[in-house]
């Protein structure tokens, strides 16, 4: 922590020269922002170059049409999609009533639904896994006799592996949780919810009339951030053996390093267009309100 | 302590476009307490800035005891300060923050203790010490903050706004004790405010602020009784716009003729400023004014009465003479022979009675 | 509105006698509250219990075998590595991230502050692979900056502990950003104008009030940072393979039976230790957490 005494002092420079700052911590700054810059932007850059450098042509955007054209491309990609569907309805229809419940009617729930809600950020996605892959491996070696098994076989699908959408909707919880209860503790839930009673309307209409479109920008980065969450996740799909985008890029970048870099990138941009979609959605829903 | 003269000389101070100070000149006498009085916007605060160090002036000078200080950073400056808000460090219990100051002299923790207990004691929180600020109400947290003002025994108080957060009982509670601090200790005292109830209340001398100038610099009554322009009038207190015509010194106005205190306009048609206490109302049936509404405050009570010429004015009365003067029921009304502000007739010129304050 | 209106008549007499209606309302409080306490029992809790009866089952019995062995050896020197790795991380993390939020806190441009934290948000959830590919097209053995600036003679290597360490700061810094931004907005102007009056130094504002009350969020800050980079697994498993030893990829060798088969359960044993690590660092996190919400309200 001493290290970070130095860094903090320069800003104060105010009282010696009342008008305006001194120039050294203008100075500062700038070196500050600076290097950040060049650390954050460079890799970005770098990679860019990396994708378009072509030893015989020199330039070239052929890597990014191969992303399109490579084996596998399409079918992990909407394996993702799919996955990410799925793990955000899922997260959201077991957190939303219950965090509501916890805000009405049972706040003594509330510090066992914090605990629910942050244990997954103690337990490494790695450790999560080696759980797992050992409870799947009970399938085959106790329950083979007995009807469950169908349904360990079933969860393993590599079609559409459900055992993943469970895997995600536990590593997204904490997330969710903290971006709902932030939206609901920026509205008022339960004089809202009262209002709507009092004026008769039903508990279904309560939720969708009332809560979800008053709720929309803390669903939206709830839904945002699962989102980024199941697209990137690695850990748990690559060691139970299934192949989303984020395996598939490793699978292909043996055969070629330029086209994996630009997969890379086209990741990153998607993952940024979609925030923009959400966020805009995000304040046009507040501006509007 | 002994207070310190503190000279303001012609200070200007702009934030891009809006000007806050407008070459304010104000001189604040040894040991007396002086309010700084306007509307927000008007300057009080940045000239009460200027004295801590915080703000340094675009132009004119802070002269302490006849010392410019406008150069001297704010942490050599001989004056303690109170915030409006918030301002106690949050992570030092009471008795720490009141010797802040000391500690940083490095004056030995025994000698600090000692002193905090003093302090609290002074200000009224004799066993908070050891108490966090988020553990103290709004009203303690200002009176810690007023302990730790006084800690260095500085030559100056400056106040901003320290009451502005509170409730209203609170408030006046604790204007009185800072006004008897004040008053024990001799300390030189700048209140600024925009409440006119608190400033009139407390200060010796009352400085009336309108777009970073100076308008009026006075004692309380003088303030109030004889206001210099319309806005000192119209800031401080509640005032009737009752329309008159000059002739000579005198004014008439609703029948009666008043002498003319302070400057005239050009045009002979002008507006009468009237306080509400002034206005003199009697029961009577062949009277020509009508009680519109009549609005209960306790000890007394406003009544709206509307004139023969359908001028509507406010009069405040002693609840019990307003027992018969429901709306609906017909009055006397009588000016106070006393020397009237006159004003430029405005366009609301209808709408005479301003919106009850 | 007109459908609030109709439904107004047919909701009243349930709502008549306020006693039941109050306990009516606490059941289905408990009721909604049901599925999610259920789902987390049930996907959390079957493996960790799966995760702890391997941990201590050794040949079928009960016993401590394959904890003594997850902490020797090879698995010692990974679970050290990955602490080492961690603290580095989150320590220049916490420092470089302060830096750069108090830059962007103190800027008068608000276009700037706006960009930054959005940059941050994405940012700091860029880790995995992309983020291990964008570093190899680089600074890797063949990467971009590498060839042109001849690192290589020079001795660079991405792939070692300080090019983790260099990668990972690349997700930290942006999620300390985040994290102490909040704090240094809170950092409330009259304090320092409150201690300048009282005679303080800048030097002596920041070590008796500032660094005081910005402690619990740079610390909470360094906690998600060792968190973040302990738990980090794809980003190394990309990079470095197995040449820096790291817990993570330890556990990823002895579950896909790469090493020896039948090390499972010194995999589930190492994740237990995981676990153990990574609950202690969160349990100074929360409540230091709660103190600082309390000085920042």
């Amino acid at each position: 922590m001493a290290a970070l005494t130095p860094t903090v002092l320069p800003d104060v420079g105010a009282p010696a020269a009342p008008t305006g700052r001194p120039r050294r911590v203008r100075v500062w700054r700038g070196i500050v922002l600076v290097v950040a810059a060049v650390y954050f932007l460079v890799p970005l850059l770098a990679s860019f170059v990396f994708t378009v450098n072509d030893p015989v042509q020199g330039f070239s955007l052929d890597a990014y049409g191969e992303i399109f054209s490579a084996e596998g491309f399409g079918q992990s990609l909407l394996l993702s999609l799919g996955l990410a569907a799925a793990t955000i309805v899922t997260v959201l229809v077991l957190t939303l009533p219950a965090m509501l419940a916890v805000r009405l009617s049972a706040p003594r729930l509330r510090p066992v639904m914090e605990i629910l809600c942050t244990l997954p950020l103690v337990v490494p996605p790695i450790t999560f896994v080696a759980g797992i892959s050992t409870v799947l491996r009970w399938g085959p070696d106790y329950l083979s006799t007995t009807p469950l098994y169908q349904t360990f076989i079933a969860v393993q699908n590599p079609a559409f592996p459900v055992v993943l959408v469970i895997a995600d909707v536990v590593l997204a919880l904490p997330f969710v949780y903290r971006a709902l209860d932030a939206g609901l503790g920026a509205m008022d839930v339960r004089t809202l919810v009262e209002a709507a009673r009092n004026c008769g309307a039903s508990w279904p209409h309560v939720m969708f009339r009332v809560v979800i479109p008053n709720l929309k920008s803390g669903l939206a980065s709830a839904s945002f951030l699962t989102l980024a969450l199941v697209l990137g996740e690695y850990t748990v799909a690559r060691l139970l053996g299934f192949q989303p985008f984020s395996v598939w890029i490793v699978t292909i970048s043996g055969a070629n390093a330029a086209l994996s870099v630009a997969v890379s990138i086209f990741s990153l941009l998607l993952t940024w267009l979609l925030l923009l979609v959400l966020s805009t959605a995000g304040t046009r829903q507040r501006s509007g309100s | 302590m002994n207070g310190a003269r503190v000279e303001f000389r012609g200070l200007r101070r702009t934030f891009g476009t809006t000007v806050a100070l407008d070459g304010l000149d104000l001189t604040v006498e040894p040991g007396e307490l002086i309010a700084l009085l306007g509307p927000s916007g008007c300057g009080k605060t940045t000239a009460l800035r200027c004295v801590a160090g915080f703000e340094s002036p675009d132009a004119g000078a802070v002269l302490v005891d006849g010392k410019d200080i406008t150069r001297v950073p704010a942490n050599r400056r001989d004056a303690g300060m109170v915030f409006q808000s918030y301002s106690l460090f949050p992570n030092l219990n009471a008795r720490d923050n009141v010797t802040f100051g000391l500690r940083v002299r490095k004056v030995p923790t025994a000698k600090r203790h000692a002193r905090a207990a003093e302090l609290l004691e002074l200000v009224g929180l004799p066993s908070q010490g050891e108490r966090y600020p988020h553990q103290l109400s709004g009203g303690q947290q200002q009176r810690v903050a007023l302990a730790r003002a006084l800690a260095l025994e500085p030559q100056v108080l400056l106040l901003d706004e320290p009451l502005s957060a509170l409730d209203a009982k609170v408030r006046v509670t604790l204007r009185e004790e800072i006004r008897r601090l004040q008053l024990s200790l001799g300390i030189t005292t700048i209140f600024v405010t925009h409440d006119q109830e608190e400033a009139l209340s407390i200060a010796d001398h009352v400085a009336v602020l309108k777009d970073g100038r100076l308008e009026q610099s006075g004692p309380p009554a003088e303030i109030y009784d004889r206001p210099a322009t319309p806005f000192v009038a119209e800031f401080v207190g509640t005032m009737n716009h009752l329309p008159g015509r000059v002739t000579g010194d005198e004014v008439e106005v609703a029948g009666q003729r008043l002498p003319v205190h302070g400057q005239r306009p050009d045009s002979p048609d002008v507006d009468v400023l009237v306080r509400p206490e002034t206005v003199l109302v009697t029961p009577d049936p062949e009277g020509e004014a009508v009680v519109v509404t009549s609005s209960f405050r306790g000890a007394s009570v406003r009544l709206r009465l509307r004139l023969a010429g359908g001028t509507e004015i406010l009069a405040d009365l002693p609840g019990h003479d307003a027992a018969r003067l429901a709306p609906g029921e017909h009055a006397r009304v009588r000016l106070v022979e006393r020397p009237v502000l006159v004003a430029p007739r405005t366009a609301a010129v209808a709408d005479a009675v301003p919106a009850a304050g | 509105m007109a459908e609030t209106l109709t439904t107004a008549p047919a909701g009243l007499p349930a709502e008549e006698p306020p006693k039941t209606g109050g306990s009516r309302h606490r059941a289905k409080g408990w009721t909604a509250a049901l599925p999610l306490m259920l789902f987390v029992g049930l996907a959390f809790g079957i493996p960790a219990i799966a995760l702890l009866g391997g941990a201590f089952t050794s040949d079928g019995s009960l016993s401590t075998a394959n904890l003594t062995e997850s902490l020797q050896g090879a698995y010692l020197t990974a679970l050290l590595g990955s602490v080492k790795l961690s603290a580095l991380v989150a320590v220049a993390g916490a420092v470089l991230g302060t830096f750069l939020a108090q830059a962007v806190v103190t800027s008068r441009f608000r276009a700037l502050r706006e960009a930054v934290l959005t940059a941050s948000g994405v940012l700091a959830n860029f880790g995995g692979v992309p983020l291990a590919f964008a570093w190899i097209a680089t600074l890797g053995n063949s990467g971009v900056l590498t060839s042109r600036l001849n690192l290589g003679d020079h001795g660079w290597s991405l792939y070692s502990f300080w090019g983790l360490a260099l990668v990972y700061l690349y997700f930290s810094v942006p999620l300390m950003v985040l994290v102490v931004v909040p704090a240094l907005d809170g950092l409330r102007p009259q304090w320092r104008e409150a201690a300048q009056n009282n005679g303080a130094s800048a030097w002596q504002f920041w070590r008796y009030v500032g660094i005081p009350v910005l402690t619990p969020s740079l610390l909470g800050g360094v906690v998600l940072l060792f968190g973040g980079a302990f738990a980090a697994y794809a980003t190394a498993a990309a990079m470095v393979g197995t040449v820096v030893p790291l817990v993570t990829l330890q556990i990823a060798d002895a579950l896909t039976g790469n090493v020896l088969i039948g090390h499972e359960n010194v995999a589930l044993a190492l994740s237990f230790d995981m676990i153990v690590v990574a609950g202690l660092v969160m349990a100074v996190y929360l409540p230091l957490q709660r103190r600082s919400a309390r000085w920042l309200r």
